[in-house]
């Protein structure tokens, strides 16, 4: 199979790229009448497949799983998980070949075998469903002309998909309709049912496409959400041990720091996490976010460069062919870092104290953020897409940081995302052990001395407009403008 | 001796106990009693260490103390969930396991070993401890306190929940610990005042101005007098006119389950049930801790996914032929402890009254000035008018309780369905619940499905009962 993307004119691969837009509420006022009464079979029944079946059926629709035969003659955990919740579960040849819609949930990796053993079994004219392009764009995979082939992907884990819909809600969802693959014509108006389906229109469905959504999505976890914050752990951590700090603490600031900073993105974007800091704190910050662009802007490139061609998802494609021999190993040399090994101390931590003593934590945020942003748009990638996979995910994964630090994020996100962060990682902390050198506890660990919080005012506004105009900073505010009128909690 | 001088304690701004003079001695044991929202929980709390001290002083505590409450009990499930929510992609997290919670701090493992079984909470060592009902929580909360050696027993509700059994224990095994342990007790029933208790410290407004020794029967008789205090005419406010539900046929029962069984890979809740709902019937459902009345309940509301195994017909809709979930849910109002932990969206008292129309949790459409208007009335009735606008989860938990009720009420829904109404609350808003479940019992078309364990709890107007035996242990 060949890269897909690599097949196609440039004409057409900036077409892709630049697809993205946010729908509007009353393009969903047919419901999930297109699904209505069709067939929809999940593969794979972890925590995304449970969790959408679940919300499909509760909005009407008939839902059932196919388990391979050993799962289901060895009643395994997915087997278990869908037949306590009251879901018809069969075999592939027992309930694919009069499925209307398939719904492949499973990981990235398993993608190829499972759709080339499913397709000859799918009826003709039936909907095969992905939730992540990967199989479509970097494999290559080819599928049957008189299928339609479509994205419908939550942005969020299995467990808020399904907690948003009982409460009468949803999550922002992404959607997308293969154009080599839609031959009744019909792929966005399935798509729509089952954004609907699962609650997606109620928090915002963005159009992208196939093409869109794999090269912002492998660009953004490997560098701002998954690789700058393993990298920073690593980096902050050793620095506040150098420079005296109780190591338990140092643990804390960082495990916990990440989240509560990213925290500040929700609401109001980098410079609502910048306002967080004091206004000499505020103007430091910004200046070693600056340094750190000025220093990491190759190697972002370098990883939207190796996105494009393709090089990295056929380095990765290797090592699952040897087994995941790097991947694993990597793995086991984050577990042996002294930030992963020291437990986070029990002192209180106050919020504010995390900005305070986080200063190139809040930084290195920034910077990640901002550089993401710019080098995806650089390459194509709408704004949209580009604010999605940069600063709106960032907290999910600091989040994952705060429960069991970098094992918790790098274990839960997929395998795709973190062959990608180790790739970045590897490269970016020698690449900032100059600068790490010229760092001190005033920005990492014990805060800037408080004798004095004045700024000279002309600096100030001039920091506080770079800040707000950049151009993540308009295309967040138009984005978050369009989730609050959804979501109006007044 | 505990002494508190002139004391005053912030609880994250949201509710401060001003200038409290207390003296606890040795060999006594206290009650704490009062209204909802008036601070019990807060200075039971302050023995335990919570809240920041604004002024005055707190001596003598001792060191090791043991504290249950809603509170503590809501933190544990709270951060269970945090750590379910840590997925980001593919992975079912099965939170820790019940055996586990209780290991954690425990001081005397025989003990807890026999308290395990006495409570007959032994076949759910392995589950997961935020997949127990609430009455199991609790019992896990308790068995933590009393197997952790305290030096001061610190119990705030804590026959709340607990099915009958196990209440007569846990008062037989606190009559035994009170010859060596000093306890101080929050209890909403002045009723259930264990015989060991020897005072009663009146909260009043974040205020102590009473504490009344037992053995003064006429103070104490007071006391009881001034908890009992009821409110005058109530008034329930009318339906939305414009938000009409679509009509149901009089002649069609409202519920109908017809061999009702959830079942699951290691246990049966129940197993062949039977039941019918008819127009205007009110239900009262009763059962032991872990007998399934929860799960049946869920079965009718949609909220257990083998509703679509089962052969149900609610509303003239027969489960799992194409019906969504929403239009089972316009038709029904609900109260429960869950829902109260579910309900976490940071919102007013009048948003999550308005989300009644909606049955949604949090508030996700522009509201009419009409359901304001409702909203409004209802707050007036529960006298939370000055209190429109606060957040929600700033309340006190017996008044959250009453504004759900309030929002499940809203749309007059033809069956409202409430969930042990009662937990949690006091003397004198039990008794406004109860007597607000009576009017819309007697008063008005809604069908009320009243569920409780508590014999004394019972409502006028509700004159059907089924009862639920149980599979599982008690």
């Amino acid at each position: 199979m060949a890269n897909y993307f690599n097949t196609l004119p440039l004409r057409a691969q900036l077409a892709e790229l630049g697809k993205c837009r946010f729908m509007h509420l009353d393009e969903f006022s047919d419901g999930v009448e297109a699904l209505r009464g069709k067939k929809m079979v999940v593969i794979g029944c972890g925590a995304q497949g449970l969790n959408q079946g679940l919300n499909l059926r509760d909005s009407g629709l008939d839902v059932s799983y196919a388990l391979r035969d050993e799962a289901i003659a060895q009643q395994r955990q997915s087997w278990k998980n869908a037949t306590e919740n009251g879901f018809t579960v069969g075999t592939y040849e027992e309930l694919l070949p009069t499925a209307d819609v398939v719904l492949n949930l499973t990981p990235d990796k398993q993608h190829t075998n499972v759709v080339e053993t499913i397709m000859p079994m799918m009826k003709h004219g039936a909907c095969l469903s992905y939730s992540h392009g990967f199989n479509i764009v970097e494999e290559g995979m080819q599928i049957r002309d008189d299928i339609t082939v479509i994205m419908v992907a939550p942005k969020c884990p299995g467990s808020e998909v399904r907690a948003e819909y009982v409460r009468g809600f949803g999550v922002p969802t992404l959607i997308a309709v293969h154009e080599d693959n839609d031959p009744n014509g019909e792929g966005l108006a399935l798509a729509k049912a089952y954004a609907v389906g699962t609650g997606g229109h109620k928090a915002g469905v963005l159009m992208s496409s196939f093409i869109a959504e794999v090269k912002s999505d492998l660009m953004g976890e490997q560098t701002i959400l998954c690789g700058m914050l393993q990298t920073g752990s690593l980096l902050c951590f050793d620095k506040m041990v150098d420079e005296g700090t109780d190591p338990s603490y140092a643990s804390k600031l960082i495990q916990y720091g990440w989240e509560t900073i990213t925290e500040a993105l929700k609401y109001g974007g980098v410079t609502n996490m910048m306002d967080r800091l004091s206004n000499p704190a505020k103007i430091r910050a910004f200046e070693l976010s600056e340094e750190l662009k000025d220093i990491m802007r190759d190697l972002y490139n370098k990883h939207q460069d190796d996105i494009m061609t393709g090089a990295f998802s056929s380095g990765m494609m290797a090592d699952w062919a040897d087994d995941d021999a790097k991947l694993l190993g990597w793995r086991a040399d984050t577990a042996e870092t002294a930030f992963e090994k020291t437990p986070a101390g029990d002192m209180e931590i106050a919020e504010q104290e995390y900005f305070d003593n986080g200063i190139l934590m809040v930084a290195m945020v920034k910077a990640g953020v901002e550089l993401a942003f710019e080098t995806m748009t650089a390459a194509g990638i709408i704004a949209e897409s580009a604010y999605y996979e940069s600063l709106h995910e960032t907290p999910l994964i600091a989040n994952t940081i705060a429960r069991k630090k970098l094992y918790e994020m790098n274990a839960t996100i997929s395998d795709t995302a973190e062959y990608g962060c180790y790739l970045y990682n590897h490269a970016c902390v020698p690449l900032l052990a100059d600068f790490m050198t010229g760092i001190t506890s005033d920005v990492i660990g014990k805060g800037l001395d408080a004798a004095d919080n004045g700024v000279d005012n002309a600096r100030l506004i001039e920091v506080n407009e770079a800040i707000r105009s950049h151009p993540v900073e308009a295309i967040g505010s138009v984005l978050r403008g369009h989730m609050a009128d959804m979501k109006r909690i007044v | 001796m505990i002494h508190l001088d002139a004391l005053s304690v912030d609880f994250d701004e949201r509710f401060q106990l001003l200038d409290i003079d207390w003296t606890l001695r040795p060999g006594e044991h206290w009650l704490i009693a009062g209204a909802n929202g008036s601070g019990k929980s807060a200075l039971a709390a302050v023995l335990a260490g919570d809240g920041d001290i604004l002024s005055g002083s707190i001596e003598g505590v001792p060191k090791r103390i043991a504290l249950v409450s809603y509170e503590r009990q809501a933190e544990l499930i709270a951060a269970e969930r945090r750590k379910d929510d840590a997925d980001i992609l593919d992975v079912i997290s099965e939170g820790t396991p019940v055996a586990e919670i209780i290991e954690d701090g425990c001081q005397d493992l025989n003990l807890a070993r026999s308290l395990v079984d006495t409570l007959g909470l032994r076949p759910l060592m392995s589950r997961a401890f935020r997949k127990l009902s609430t009455g199991e929580t609790r019992k896990v909360m308790l068995i933590r306190a009393l197997t952790s050696r305290p030096d001061l027993l610190v119990l705030d509700e804590p026959f709340d929940g607990l099915d009958h059994d196990s209440l007569v224990w846990l008062q037989g095994h606190l009559r035994t610990l009170a010859e060596t342990t000093p306890m101080v007790i929050v209890l909403n029933r002045f009723d259930e005042c264990p015989d060991f208790v020897t005072h009663v410290a009146y909260v009043d407004d974040g205020r102590l101005p009473l504490c009344v020794e037992r053995a003064d029967e006429q103070a104490y008789a007071e006391l009881y007098q001034l908890l009992h205090l009821k409110t005058s005419d109530l008034e329930i406010p009318a339906a939305d006119p414009a938000a009409k539900l679509p009509a149901l046929d009089p002649a069609t029962p409202l519920v109908q389950l017809t061999g009702a069984t959830v079942r699951y890979t290691d246990n049966t809740v129940f197993d062949g049930l039977d039941w019918t709902i008819e127009p205007n019937q009110s239900w009262q459902l009763s059962g032991p801790n872990g007998s399934g009345k929860t799960c049946l309940l869920q079965l009718i509301t949609g909220d257990h996914p083998q509703c679509y195994v089962n052969d149900i017909n609610v509303f003239g809709y027969q489960r799992g032929t194409g019906e969504s979930i929403w239009e089972i849910k316009q038709f029904i109002g609900y109260v429960s402890t869950a829902l109260q932990w579910e309900y976490t969206v940071s919102t007013s008292l009048r948003n999550v009254i308005i989300s009644g129309f909606h049955d949604s949790i949090g508030l996700y459409t522009k509201s009419t000035d009409t359901e304001k208007a409702i909203a409004n009335e209802w707050l007036a009735l529960l006298g939370m008018s000055d209190r429109a606008d606060e957040p929600f989860n700033r309340l006190s938990f017996g008044d959250q309780r009453l504004v759900l009720i309030a929002r499940a009420m809203v749309k007059h829904p033809p069956l409202l369905i409430l969930d042990e109404p009662c937990l949690g609350l006091d003397d004198m808003n039990r008794q406004l619940v109860l007597a607000l479940v009576e009017r819309i019992c007697l008063g008005s078309e809604t069908s009320v499905l009243y569920v409780n364990h508590r014999e004394q709890d019972r409502v006028a107007g509700i004159d059907n009962h089924l009862t639920l035996t149980g599979n599982t242990p008690a």
